[in-house]
């Protein structure tokens, strides 16, 4: 499971949401809002940039 | 209207959180009595560490042949006292042949990047910056 990119990039998109949504939000509302939407920017970051990478350096 | 900054004063209290914070991930909030942040920091940490290790990940050491990996010697660092064991018990090491090794050394330098934020957001709430 491990050797699969995608997964490892997810996961590692959340627990990276998580920590920084505690750290940058106080409030239980707007931590769930702001770790949601890290969470989004990250993970369809990755593949837009994985796409890119595949269509212009391949 | 004259208006008089009062200069802000560090406890000492805080300089030793940031230091507990840095060596074991979340320390320095469990240290303050926020339990539950401090416990969520460090099993998210904790877990990113022990998979980067499991994925054959590499903790770098200091050395100037390659600039860049001073970099990634410092992110490292951030990783506290799984840094200093890593050295002293030789695990770490990274395989480059492993298919994991890039995400496993990123999920590396990712712990210890988020663990120098937690210290210090742990220094903050201790300095009285922070709630």
């Amino acid at each position: 499971m491990l050797k699969s990119h995608l997964f490892s990039m997810v996961l590692y998109a959340v627990l990276v949401c998580i920590v920084l949504a505690l750290i940058r939000r106080n409030e239980p509302k707007a931590q769930l809002k702001y770790g949601i939407s890290l969470f989004i920017i990250m993970v369809v970051g990755g593949i837009i940039f994985g796409w890119l990478m595949y269509l212009f350096m391949s | 209207m004259i208006s008089i900054q009062k200069k802000m004063k560090t406890k000492p209290v805080a300089y030793l959180t940031i230091f507990l914070g840095w060596l074991i991930p979340g320390l320095g909030h469990i240290f303050q009595k926020k339990y539950w942040r401090g416990i969520i920091f460090f099993t998210c940490i904790s877990l990113m560490a022990i998979l980067g290790i499991i994925m054959r990940g590499k903790i770098y050491s200091f050395q100037t042949e390659n600039p860049l990996t001073i970099l990634a010697f410092l992110s490292d660092l951030g990783n506290g006292l799984f840094f200093i064991l890593s050295k002293k018990f030789a695990f770490g090491i990274g395989n480059l042949k492993n298919v994991t090794f890039e995400i496993g050394t990123a999920y590396l330098a990712g712990a210890g990047l988020l663990n120098y934020l937690v210290a210090l957001d742990a220094f903050d709430i201790a300095s009285g910056r922070k709630k």
